[in-house]
């Protein structure tokens, strides 16, 4: 219905390439960008540094792990380390004294090397034997930071991280922040979306869908599998020093622990493997709902009358969430991803049903 | 736009100086838009005529001189257009035909003008040409083709690409200083434009040709009676050897600067249409009536919220529209209705066929049915009727945007005389009406007479300047009881219903009338798998008592507007498609009622003696050129 595609021709194969075809998508995307970049005087500061702020670093956290999962096909369950990495190297490099901008880059760089050194053993295996593979790595990242001081401070310690400054400008504010990890979110977006229509986005995508095939097609994809994980692993080590320098304010290990990881890639997938719209709301769904079904329940029981004991009301809000979860995947495996697409196309044929011959 | 009430000149104009003048001063303007791998490449004006002078001095190298013809075979294609201009600038005839002419045809057309060479579209119609030349036509020397797939090791004598003929142009034109001059003042505006046939109906086509003058004023009276402006979007999709394709996306197209986008085949024209979105759009009724059920099948197979709110929003616009065809007022709250609609239904499905931006939409050739007319003026697209024939290049009669009304055609188009004979036929005279018939004297005689052109249609001239055509003067019949009907005016109001494609009603001299109906295999075939029909054919399908039953209650709501003594008795649903290559209906799907009578006259006869069954046994002439024959048992259903 709001799909008009009448009258879009291309000339050429540059415009033919374009990253939106159909206005309405391009107005859409225009708008949830000029919402996000009001968000701070839209929104009380409680929910714009916990809800908000959160919701897009992990965002783009999870995308990097699309990019792997969703687009190169690998499973990998060791996400969590990969960002331990990126926040623990950016942490120790601010405090040696380096700006926040170098040792974002710090951070990045030191995941991607270590995320692509293990890829290099790992990706001698495949499919669950990968995945069991990437979990070690988690399990070993987890040991390492615990057992050596000079990295964690300590077993039980956390490492303060100095305060977040770009461009020699300290930034303090709840809004300044929020701007930092929209500003991230927001490039990584615009990255994950352009990958799609590049070289490499492709060779990923055949790598996915058959990695001998795409040897066959002349993709090299022992290589392809290298980059998707230092690609990842990049995303992965900034997302998680920004989450540091911007929400929690101090590193621990138990940030980047083997649940973290887990949650991430639940993200993806109840978003939807290879969808980018779908990681918005997957990350939604696993960070938000669980507050939004706590008050709900609180609430609900409260308006009821009902006298629930700690325990319950502790519980009941948790197995509400599971069922969230099994529902969406029950309607639509791909993920809320998928859903979305599919109501697009609704509305995209309508008041037809099909596209026609 | 201000250019809006510049008029376009004509006096003394040809399609060379017209073309010279657009290059000169609307040279960076898109001309033409091919598709091509997806890809719309465009021409602008000076490249356009570029291609056109190249390709005229290419082939007056060749030695074409005036009187020769030249013919044109493919479907719409950027350089067969390019190919018709410099004949034009030659003087040389350009002789459009339809892509799927037979052998026979052909051999018709070369019998009748000195066809020396032809320009193709690929190797299918190269060997077409080959088989001609095979056949005979041993003047014809040289073949031009577009696209050389499959041609590489072709040794025909005479053969070339037109890349090869547009250089040895070029070379011509850079070597020869005047050459270029001497081809922009070869043709005079009484010189060939093109060279068309008649469509024939009733006996084998005649050729038309008309003049450079003769076009271009079609054009200006068109413009002149509102029916396209400057720089319309176009789509050059009709068949190139009808003559509405020349009248607009090369004679109106020249003279007021349309783009015309050419489409990348003959099967995507639904979906380039709607990436080009025309502002002007010119069919025959069949093709609105092949959109309209298209439309309906898609709906039929929506969703049920869909469905419901197309049928609320539709039958209430269309039932305003009827009201305003009656002459009464469209209602109150007809407005509303029509503004959620055009939200909901309306503009999604014009979206969906490229029609959103469509201003001057025009149906020609012959009648629309009723039910067509308002549904698409119901959907806001101002459908308007054109009224015109070969002869007299297409334009003379045009209805005004907002008129509603379906009896007529509209008025006469400024430029262009009419009177009625005594006989109730139309006359017209106009600098667009042709000068006779190619090499028929006779008949050229027969039609015109003292620069009044004998349209061959019945009609008459309403109080207020409106034309209305009744049907062909030759189509008006009587039945027994005197009853007079147009068979015409019965089967397009059987048409409208998506399963019937085509219909021959009978009855002339006979007490009741009779229809032949033909199914719509696709509509059909859908709704049989819908609703659990097997069928393994079409001479199957279109046998079955359930089809049966869906052709019935066709039949039901037409006789409920027909009056009594012209009601539909009995009717026979055929084993097979009226096919133009088996000469049934014409290239542009006119009824060829002697052929059709003839062919089924036991069919016929069965349909008034009272039996049940027919046997029949129909002659089917394969692509091939192979004729086969189809024996079945057709039963004789009531109506």
């Amino acid at each position: 219905m709001f799909y008009r595609l009448s009258g879009i021709h291309h000339t050429s194969y540059v415009s033919d390439s374009r990253l939106y075809k159909i206005p309405a998508d391009r107005n859409l995307a225009l708008f949830f960008l000029a919402l996000g970049l009001a968000a701070p005087f839209l929104v009380g500061s409680l929910y714009l540094n916990s809800y908000m702020l959160p919701w897009l670093v992990w965002t783009a956290a999870a995308l990097g792990l699309n990019l792997v999962t969703g687009w190169a096909g690998q499973l990998h369950l060791g996400y969590a380390a990969v960002m331990a990495v990126g926040a623990y190297s950016a942490v120790h490099a601010a405090r040696y004294g380096l700006p926040w901008e170098f040792a974002l880059l710090i951070g990045g760089i030191s995941a991607s090397v270590i995320g692509s050194l293990f890829a290099f053993a790992a990706l001698r295996v495949k499919g669950l034997y990968l995945a069991l593979t990437t979990l070690a790595m988690q399990f070993v990242m987890d040991w390492v930071l615990t057992h050596s001081p000079a990295i964690s401070g300590g077993s039980h310690a956390s490492l303060q991280a100095p305060t977040f400054a770009l461009l020699g400008q300290r930034i303090t504010s709840d809004t300044g922040l929020y701007y930092v990890a929209f500003g991230w979110c927001l490039l990584v977006t615009i990255f994950m979306l352009n990958l799609r229509r590049t070289g490499l986005g492709r060779a990923l995508v055949a790598v996915r869908e058959k990695d001998y095939a795409a040897a066959i097609l002349g993709v090299n994809s022992f290589y392809y599998k290298i980059v998707a994980f230092a690609t990842s692993s990049f995303i992965g080590g900034v997302s998680g020093a920004i989450l540091v320098a911007t929400f929690f304010f101090l590193a621990a290990p138990e940030q980047f622990s083997v649940a973290v990881s887990i949650q991430v890639l639940a993200m993806v997938i109840v978003g939807g493997l290879g969808s980018i719209i779908g990681t918005y709301f997957g990350v939604a769904l696993i960070l938000l709902v669980p507050g939004v079904v706590n008050g709900l329940v609180a609430e609900g029981a409260g308006a009821l009358g009902l006298q629930l004991n700690v325990e319950s009301l502790a519980h009941i809000p948790n197995a509400v969430y599971g069922a969230i979860i099994i529902i969406i995947l029950m309607i639509e495996p791909l993920g809320l991803g998928k859903l979305y697409s599919n109501i697009r196309d609704y509305l995209r044929v309508w008041p037809f049903d099909q596209f026609k011959k | 736009m201000a250019e809006t009430t510049q008029s376009p000149t004509v006096a003394g104009e040809t399609i060379a100086s017209v073309l010279m003048r657009n290059a000169s001063e609307h040279g960076s303007d898109i001309a033409l838009r091919e598709k091509e791998r997806g890809i719309w490449k465009a021409t602008t004006w000076a490249q356009y005529t570029e291609e056109v002078l190249a390709c005229a001095a290419g082939l007056d190298g060749l030695g074409l001189k005036p009187g020769d013809a030249v013919l044109i075979l493919g479907d719409n294609r950027v350089r067969l257009y390019c190919g018709m201009l410099a004949l034009a600038t030659l003087g040389v005839y350009a002789m459009p035909a339809y892509p799927g002419t037979t052998l026979e045809e052909l051999q018709h057309f070369a019998d009748e003008a000195n066809v020396v060479a032809a320009l193709a579209e690929d190797q299918e119609q190269v060997d077409k040409i080959l088989e001609l030349r095979d056949a005979g036509a041993a003047q014809l020397k040289y073949i031009v083709y577009d696209d050389g797939r499959g041609l590489g090791f072709y040794k025909a004598a005479g053969l070339m690409s037109w890349e090869h003929l547009v250089e040895s142009g070029s070379h011509r034109l850079n070597g020869e200083p005047g050459l270029r001059e001497n081809l922009l003042g070869r043709a005079k505006p009484d010189d060939p434009a093109v060279f068309l046939h008649s469509s024939g109906t009733t006996d084998k086509p005649k050729g038309v040709v008309l003049s450079q003058k003769n076009v271009l004023a079609a054009a200006r009276n068109g413009h002149a009676a509102g029916a396209f402006d400057f720089g319309e979007q176009v789509l050059a999709y009709l068949p190139m050897a009808w003559v509405g394709d020349y009248a607009i996306t090369v004679a109106a197209a020249l003279l007021l600067r349309f783009t015309v986008n050419v489409p990348e085949r003959q099967e995507t024209v639904l979906r380039d249409m709607r990436e080009i979105a025309p502002t002007f759009y010119l069919a025959a009724p069949r093709s609105w009536d092949n959109i309209l059920t298209t439309i309906q099948v898609g709906i039929e197979n929506s969703t049920p919220l869909k469905k419901w709110l197309y049928h609320l929003f539709i039958e209430r616009a269309m039932a305003a529209e009827r009201r305003k065809l009656n002459g009464m007022s469209a209602g109150a709250l007809e407005g509303i209705g029509r503004f959620i609609g055009e939200i909901l239904i309306f503009g999604p499905i014009k979206d969906q066929f490229g029609m959103h931006r469509l201003k001057n939409a025009f149906t020609g050739g012959e009648a629309i049915g009723e039910d067509t007319f308002v549904f698409y003026r119901a959907l806001g697209i101002k459908l308007r009727q054109l009224y015109g024939q070969t002869e007299n290049s297409a334009i003379n009669a045009i209805q005004a945007p907002d008129e509603v009304r379906l009896h007529t055609v509209g008025k006469v188009a400024p430029g262009v005389e009419v009177k009625i004979a005594d006989n109730g036929e139309i006359l017209l005279k106009s600098d667009s009406v042709f000068a006779g018939y190619y090499n028929k004297p006779e008949a050229s005689a027969e039609t015109l007479s003292a620069g009044w052109l004998r349209s061959g249609d019945a009609g008459y001239l309403e109080d207020d300047g409106n034309l209305v055509v009744l049907g062909r003067v030759s189509e008006v019949m009587h039945t027994k009881a005197g009853e007079r009907y147009v068979p015409n005016y019965i089967e397009n109001r059987l048409k409208f219903s998506p399963y019937i494609k085509d219909a021959a009603v009978v009855g002339a001299g006979r007490h009741e009338l009779t229809a032949m109906v033909c199914i719509d295999f696709d509509a059909v075939g859908h709704w049989a798998e819908v609703n659990g029909v097997p069928y393994v054919s079409y001479a199957d399908l279109s046998q079955r008592e359930e089809v049966a039953a869906l052709l019935s209650e066709a039949f039901l709501r037409v006789n409920k507007v027909l009056p009594e003594p012209l009601r539909l008795k009995r009717f026979v649903s055929l084993h097979k498609e009226f096919d133009p290559d088996d000469g049934e209906i014409t290239r542009t799907r006119k009824l060829r009622r002697t052929v059709v009578e003839d062919r089924y006259q036991n069919v016929i006869a069965a349909l008034y003696d009272g039996s049940k069954h027919v046997h029949v046994s129909a002659v089917v002439t394969y692509e091939t050129g192979e004729t086969g024959r189809v024996d079945r048992t057709l039963p004789v259903r009531e109506v």
